[in-house]
């Protein structure tokens, strides 16, 4: 196999997953109980057999510097291995920040000339799937195409939230739309991208803009020989609450291709506070779980309902939660209620609280984009005193105090 | 500050674990759903920052030497830390296997002297406990003492299974002068019995080895040789220790001590006691989390990651890697790694070794016990050895030992009945 470099884009900030990613960047946002986003993109490389990774990072960094480490979780130390983070260098004006995708690998070159591969693959961060690189390596290379991207097909009606490529039968590329009004096709890319190292050295420095899918690709379809890989299996953008809670509970289903077994992923179990110094879970005798997914160190003595839970998640007597998300060190109080719920780390819900309840009458008023599913969100290290009533679509932000609640109910659409 | 390094035995089998025991020494037998029970000692000695470390290895060493692996899991890689595993070896003067557990310590005093320690702590990786062995130290080394072991106070009938001393009341309830010593006696005087933890100065430690290898004798056991006549000519005390500590050295206290991690307030605090595993050992890092299906029933439990539960499990420890199929039903019992229980199966009071299979409709564990006449140390317990596939339609009485690595088709009967041994 030609040797081939990856590079991982996790600045992103993530914005419509609102308070999940307000204290860290999209790609370390939990998921699935004991991972992080960015956990199956970097499992994914280690389970290709590429052994350098370079991980790009701008937006609050310091959780998903922290995450990655040595990169020891996914087998990237050693002698001809490596995961290095590169963060944005500070030059000499405020503008050397990353500008966008193209532009974060503009800024790395070095890196890549160090390394002198034959390809660099692009990735991104924020996605949840399984995929083995080395296939579209291959395609890459047969093919002997200066970029290769992988799309999937999507519903004609979502194509509009994608970069969109239009191929002629072999599979080329002739043709691109960046989230189009009206698509001309529904293959979508995944933004992973194989290139010939020096053709995307050429590429960048000849860009027209700073963004992949925007400036660099268009740029150079009628010119280059662009071809489109063609993936067929589970692909999440968890970018939204929606999307990200879905995500979530198609570990659940038997019926989904997210298959957590077969994926072989993995993540930094050393990291202060997770696994590494965890006992198992204690299940009580008076609790009740059902399709649901335990991570270690928890302690359950209430009713566990179709829900994900992570790592040192305490569930008192008699409460009960379901179709929801917890995730670490979290405690529900004693008969408290949940019901479509994503709860951030170290928060304390006290006795007698029912959250999400009521019916779905209106979206969140404050970001109508980011909620309106009927979910309902609460921030990190929030403290939720007892007996609150709080309805759909509500968001409670991170660090909120029981002093900051003026009533004992939040009616659906709240934000505090 | 003493400079003080520890050594650990870890290379014994005990004959009453059976099964257990076969392919690996004690100190490597799972433990609590996902430790082996060399982490709580390794774990204590990480929390009480005693960080170079030797583990005297013997019988079936290869599942110790990879769960210590470089000993990066108790933190104990770094510039001024270290743990190894010290197997017996052939040198010019000597070939013996280790005899006993002095000859063990005296055939490595050449590892000990590269540390130069002040104080050598002697351990036994055999043992479920809780302890801040600084505390001893900073006893061993008020009282200016040659020698500190450890004792527990046990009740009197049990009391000739254990090194018993009789200690004065110089510290009350903190401890004492040694005044007498007997390893396991046949009519105990006292109650106060050896955990078999020594602190010893070390030239002290090097000068009893050279006087019991000069002398006549075959054996060599701290217990047994070098601590009853240490009472007489040197400063012997004794710490007490109140807390919990497991013997487990029959399968009935084995399972015991597994069964007292299942109630709200158990006596081993896993979360406070921060035990420490290799998670590479038996690939704990590549496990999802637990999938619990909607036909799961699982009550007063302990679990780990890697599992999937379609059945009923109640008052048991599970392992990483367990399946419990749908119409299967699980009860007083220890699962261990990777071990598969499929459909319409009845479990009860049985410890399943690593890798089983139990096919469908089998009955394990719990009816009537095996004749009285011969009474048992089971307390009732079945086991089933390592890697052991189980045909269709197997009924297993109580006290049952089924061995390791037996394939469905060596089971020639459909029926064991209580207490036999396959």
């Amino acid at each position: 196999m030609k040797n081939t470099l990856a590079m991982l884009l996790a600045g992103g900030v993530g914005s419509r997953l609102n308070v999940l990613a307000r204290l860290r960047a999209k790609p370390a946002v939990p998921f699935g109980g004991i991972y992080r986003i960015i956990d199956f993109t970097l499992s994914n490389v280690m389970n290709s057999g590429l052994n350098h990774v370079g991980v790009l990072t701008q937006y609050k960094p310091y959780s998903l510097m922290k995450h990655i480490g040595t990169g020891a979780p996914w087998d990237f130390v050693g002698r001809k291995r490596g995961a290095k983070i590169l963060p944005p260098k500070t030059g000499e004006k405020d503008s050397d920040w990353y500008r966008g995708t193209a532009d974060a690998i503009a800024q790395s070159l070095d890196y890549i000339y160090r390394h002198q591969p034959n390809f660099v693959l692009v990735l991104s961060g924020d996605h949840i799937y399984y995929m083995d690189y080395r296939a579209i390596i291959s395609f890459h290379d047969q093919t002997n195409a200066d970029i290769t991207i992988a799309v999937r097909e999507v519903p004609i009606e979502n194509a509009h939230q994608f970069g969109i490529a239009i191929t002629d039968s072999q599979n080329q590329i002739i043709d691109w739309e960046e989230k189009p009004q009206r698509p001309k096709s529904n293959l979508a890319s995944m933004g992973i991208y194989v290139f010939k190292t020096d053709f995307l050295i050429h590429a960048l420095e000849n860009r027209s803009g700073h963004d992949f899918g925007k400036n660099v690709i268009p740029d150079n379809i009628s010119s280059h020989k662009v071809m489109a890989f063609r993936f067929q299996g589970y692909w999440q953008d968890v970018g939204t609450i929606q999307s990200y809670w879905e995500a979530n509970m198609d570990i659940l289903s038997p019926q989904s291709d997210l298959k957590l077994r077969d994926w072989k992923c993995r993540t930094n179990l050393e990291e202060e506070g997770l696994l590494g110094d965890r006992p198992p879970s204690y299940i009580a005798a008076c609790a009740s779980i059902s399709n649901s997914i335990i991570s270690p160190s928890c302690r359950i003595e209430g009713e566990v309902v179709h829900s994900i839970l992570s790592p040192g998640v305490v569930i008192r007597k008699g409460a009960l939660v379901q179709d929801s998300v917890i995730m670490h060190d979290t405690v529900i109080g004693e008969n408290c209620r949940l019901d479509h719920v994503i709860v951030d780390k170290d928060v304390i819900i006290e006795p007698d609280c029912q959250i999400g309840i009521g019916a779905n009458t209106c979206a969140n008023q404050k970001f109508p984009t980011h909620l309106s599913s009927g979910l309902t969100v609460i921030g990190k290290n929030s403290h939720l005193p007892a007996g609150m009533e709080i309805g759909r679509n509500c968001i409670i932000n991170a660090l909120t105090q029981p002093e900051s609640f003026d009533s004992r109910q939040l009616k659906c659409g709240a934000t505090i | 500050m003493k400079r003080i390094m520890a050594m650990i035995l870890a290379g014994g089998r005990v004959d009453e674990l059976k099964v257990l025991t076969l392919s690996r020494p004690k100190s490597t037998v799972p433990f609590g759903g996902m430790y082996r029970i060399i982490d709580f000692p390794l774990s204590n000695l990480m929390h009480a920052g005693i960080e170079k470390v030797g583990v005297l290895s013997q019988y079936h060493s290869a599942s110790l030497v990879r769960h210590i692996g470089v000993g990066s899991s108790w933190d104990m890689v770094g510039r001024d830390r270290g743990m190894m595993v010290l197997p017996p070896f052939k040198s010019a003067v000597n070939s013996n296997w280790y005899r006993g557990t002095a000859d063990a310590v005296y055939q490595n005093l050449d590892f000990i002297d590269q540390f130069a320690p002040d104080l050598v702590l002697i351990l036994s990786g055999d043992h479920v406990y809780h302890m801040d062995y600084r505390e001893l130290v900073d006893y061993h080394v008020r009282k200016g003492a040659d020698l500190t072991a450890v004792f527990k106070e046990v009740p009197i009938e049990a009391a000739h299974r254990f090194g018993i001393a009789t200690i004065d009341n110089e510290d009350g309830q903190v401890g004492g002068r040694l005044i007498a010593y007997h390893e396991k006696p046949q009519h105990p005087e006292a109650a106060w019995a050896s955990l078999t933890i020594y602190l010893f100065n070390t030239n002290v430690l090097k000068q009893v080895l050279a006087q019991l290898m000069a002398s006549q004798t075959n054996s060599y056991e701290f217990g047994h040789d070098i601590l009853p006549a240490m009472v007489h000519s040197h400063k012997v005390y004794g710490f007490k220790f109140d807390g919990y500590w497991a013997y487990s050295r029959t399968i009935g206290e084995f399972w015991q001590a597994n069964m007292d991690l299942l109630c709200e307030q158990p006596p081993i605090n896993l979360h406070r006691w921060q035990v420490r595993t290799n998670l590479d050992h038996r690939n704990l890092r590549d496990r999802t989390p637990t999938v619990i299906a909607e036909t799961a029933e699982v009550h007063n439990s302990v679990i780990y990651n890697g599992c999937h539960i379609a059945g009923r499990v109640t008052d048991s420890i599970i392992f990483p890697g367990v399946t419990v199929e749908a119409g299967a039903s699980v009860s007083h019992s220890i699962v261990m790694f990777d071990t598969t229980i499929k459909r319409n199966c009845m479990i009860h009071k049985t410890i399943l070794d690593t890798d089983v299979v139990v096919s469908e409709n089998c009955q394990i564990g719990g009816g009537a016990q095996a004749d009285a006449i011969q009474p048992s140390d089971m307390d009732g317990v079945t086991v089933i050895g390592q890697a052991t596939i189980l045909p269709t339609d197997m009924m297993i009485g109580s006290e049952c030992v089924i061995s390791s690595y037996q394939k469905a088709t060596q089971f020639s009967s459909k029926i064991i009945p209580a207490g036999r041994v396959v």
